[in-house]
């Protein structure tokens, strides 16, 4: 069986890939079926305390939902982000922004959050629930060597003084 | 005492199946069965074959093709391995 052809002939032999047009239709097409796979499988099984939907009629616009891990200073807060996603998604990794404005050495005044995964450790393999695990989980281990908050890296060694500034910046702002 | 069947073969039609032997059921980057194809393609079968790394890990071979083209570095996007097509 064909099982290992030079991906030279392979690609030439495929006929989606003979005009531009019909690739970025295809591009589409891929991405939309995907994300309907992912959204199945989210809705089949939901993993403990994230949670994701896309916002309207449009697939490639998601808004997600991360409770902070237990045994953190984020225990009990929730933090919406917004999800997007590229033509080129899984090939691209999303877009991903905290909504609810979000205290945390990784995360900056606008929602931008510093992970590798979202950036040059991205592989096609990653989807909307590891991504969301991902950054639940960087609530409770934050890389403080590599700042986008710099008062809250700061902060973050004194985990009292953390938790207390912490709290008062959530209930500030969760509902804005 | 055994009665033979009174019938004649006129014609018949051969019908057989066929799976990819691999160590999965879907291809981890369109998220399709190994016995589809991937979102590009129409048939699955030698239209939309399977490929294996040196490191054992398998993908449609348009899927990986695809990833490899859009990165600096040729990695599997399983283990992050310098990829290599397996051509055993």
């Amino acid at each position: 069986m064909a099982q290992n052809i030079n991906p030279h002939y392979a690609s030439s032999s495929n006929p989606a890939k003979q005009n531009e047009d019909t690739i970025k239709l295809n591009d589409n097409h891929a991405v939309s079926k995907r994300l309907q796979k992912e959204l199945m499988e989210l809705m089949r099984c939901s993993d403990k305390g994230i949670s994701a939907f896309p916002e309207s009629e449009n697939l490639f616009k998601w808004i997600g939902t991360i409770h902070g891990p237990e045994d953190t200073v984020y225990a009990g807060h929730k933090y919406k982000l917004s999800l997007e996603f590229p033509n080129s998604y899984p090939y691209a990794p999303p877009v991903v922004k905290f909504v609810t404005p979000c205290f945390h050495p990784n995360v900056d005044t606008c929602g931008l959050i510093c992970l590798d995964i979202l950036k040059d450790k991205w592989t096609a393999l990653y989807d909307i629930r590891t991504v969301l695990i991902s950054i639940q989980s960087l609530l409770g281990e934050p890389n403080t060597l590599s700042p986008l908050n710099q008062q809250a890296s700061y902060l973050w060694p004194n985990q009292p003084a953390y938790k207390k500034y912490l709290d008062e910046f959530y209930n500030k702002n969760k509902d804005s | 005492m055994q009665q033979a069947m009174k019938v004649t073969v006129k014609s018949w039609t051969g019908v057989a199946t066929w799976r990819w032997i691999a160590n999965d059921d879907n291809c981890g980057i369109c998220r399709m069965p190994f016995d589809s194809c991937c979102p590009d393609c129409k048939l699955p079968g030698d239209d939309c074959p399977l490929v294996w790394g040196a490191c054992s890990h398998c993908f449609h071979i348009h899927c990986i093709v695809k990833w490899l083209h859009s990165q600096p570095q040729q990695q599997c996007p399983m283990c992050r391995q310098d990829w290599k097509f397996n051509n055993k």
